[in-house]
């Protein structure tokens, strides 16, 4: 009798790792076929929206270039000005066209699939923890080779709200399934942004403290990104308030989307700022709570600073 | 067959022509949206508007060494 119960709890032991596997060979497949869904999409936004004033600038220039050479044969002063004037305007044109411009719509229609992914891995495997952003050892650090996992920014989901933190040795290990405690770890969606911020600082986060952060972000956020009109960044003792308005990834927050990790993991932006608040402060942070108005002008985030 | 502007011709559009620029990239708003499909670089065009800028001050310059 106690032979066949063993017997069948190792068959239903093997079966679970069995059907374990199979969700996340499950899960890989569907990321990859998102990620192509999504190169797809973008070359053909891309396509379909290319700006014009690089064409308006060709034609601006072609007739000022004819329209100059007329005013030489017929010595006028008139045609000359218009030949001028439209000679400059074309190359003008053709000199200030971005081409690294690319329009807002695009930037959350690429957000799309990453947070679908998330959302069905997370509903999936059943977790209901709340993601923890966990700050990297600074890049300048010197670590042994098999602990540089270490120096990868990281947001830890686990299966239950209160546990315990995984292990350095389980985080430098660049695993996605952690066993002890039970959980994810996956690339912060703004991680991206957060680097971008530091080139525009022309700084590191870790020579910052809090108040600078709090300072010079916005400056970056809204005048050189241009990601959002407004955006003001306040601590209170170990909550610090986010409010941003016009935020170029709202849509993302907007109810027939749908995303539930939206509101635990942060949009890229909000993302972007919990890393560059846990790489400053070198603590834990979380989303604690986040509210958008209702025509999603306003987003207002709550993170929250805990000690490792 | 030659070209009708003289120097001092030349001086007054680039005036002209560098305190419009300037104007433009003052006033534009930071979102593409107001444009429409139209899409500019503005840190460009600011750029531009100071060179013209500049180059309206050389063309004094050879006024005033080489005067007519």
């Amino acid at each position: 009798m106690t032979s066949n119960a063993s017997s069948d709890k190792t068959k239903k032991k093997t079966n679970n790792e069995k059907s374990q596997q199979a969700t996340i060979k499950i899960l890989m497949e569907t990321a990859e076929n998102l990620q192509k869904e999504n190169e797809i999409l973008k070359r053909k936004t891309l396509k379909s929206q290319r700006t014009p004033s690089g064409k308006i600038g060709f034609v601006l220039l072609t007739i000022g270039a004819l329209t100059l050479i007329g005013s030489v044969v017929s010595s006028n002063t008139v045609l000359a000005f218009i030949g001028l004037g439209l000679t400059f305007w074309g190359a003008l044109f053709l000199f200030s066209r971005p081409i690294k411009f690319v329009r807002g719509t695009l930037l959350d229609s690429t957000a799309v699939s990453s947070y679908t992914t998330i959302d069905r891995m997370v509903e999936d495997l059943n977790y209901k923890g709340k993601p923890i952003y966990i700050a990297p050892y600074p890049r300048e650090a010197y670590l042994p080779e098999y602990m540089k996992g270490l120096k990868e920014m990281i947001v830890f989901i686990p299966a239950e709200d209160i546990t315990t933190m995984p292990t350095m040795e389980e985080m430098a290990k660049k695993q996605f399934l952690l066993k002890n405690p039970k959980g994810i770890c996956i690339t912060p969606p703004g991680y991206g942004l957060t680097n971008l911020f530091e080139k525009e600082l022309r700084t590191k986060f870790t020579q910052m403290n809090l108040e600078r952060l709090c300072s010079s972000l916005p400056n970056i956020i809204v005048k050189n990104l241009e990601l959002a009109k407004e955006l003001e960044i306040n601590q209170e003792n170990d909550l610090i308030n986010l409010k941003i308005v016009d935020s170029a990834y709202k849509d993302l927050y907007s109810t027939e989307k749908g995303f539930k990790s939206i509101h635990s993991i942060g949009c890229p932006l909000t993302s972007a700022i919990a890393c560059a608040l846990a790489i400053t402060t070198a603590k834990l942070v979380t989303i604690a709570k986040d509210a958008a108005s209702p025509d999603l002008k306003t987003i207002e985030v709550w993170y929250q600073t805990l000690e490792a | 067959m030659n070209f009708p502007l003289d120097l001092w011709d030349i001086s007054l559009w680039i005036a002209v022509t560098a305190i419009i620029l300037l104007v433009t990239s003052e006033l534009l708003a930071p979102y593409s949206e107001y444009l429409g499909d139209f899409v500019i670089d503005k840190t460009r065009m600011r750029l531009a508007a100071l060179l013209l800028g500049a180059a309206f001050m050389v063309t004094v310059l050879i006024r005033v060494v080489m005067p007519p």
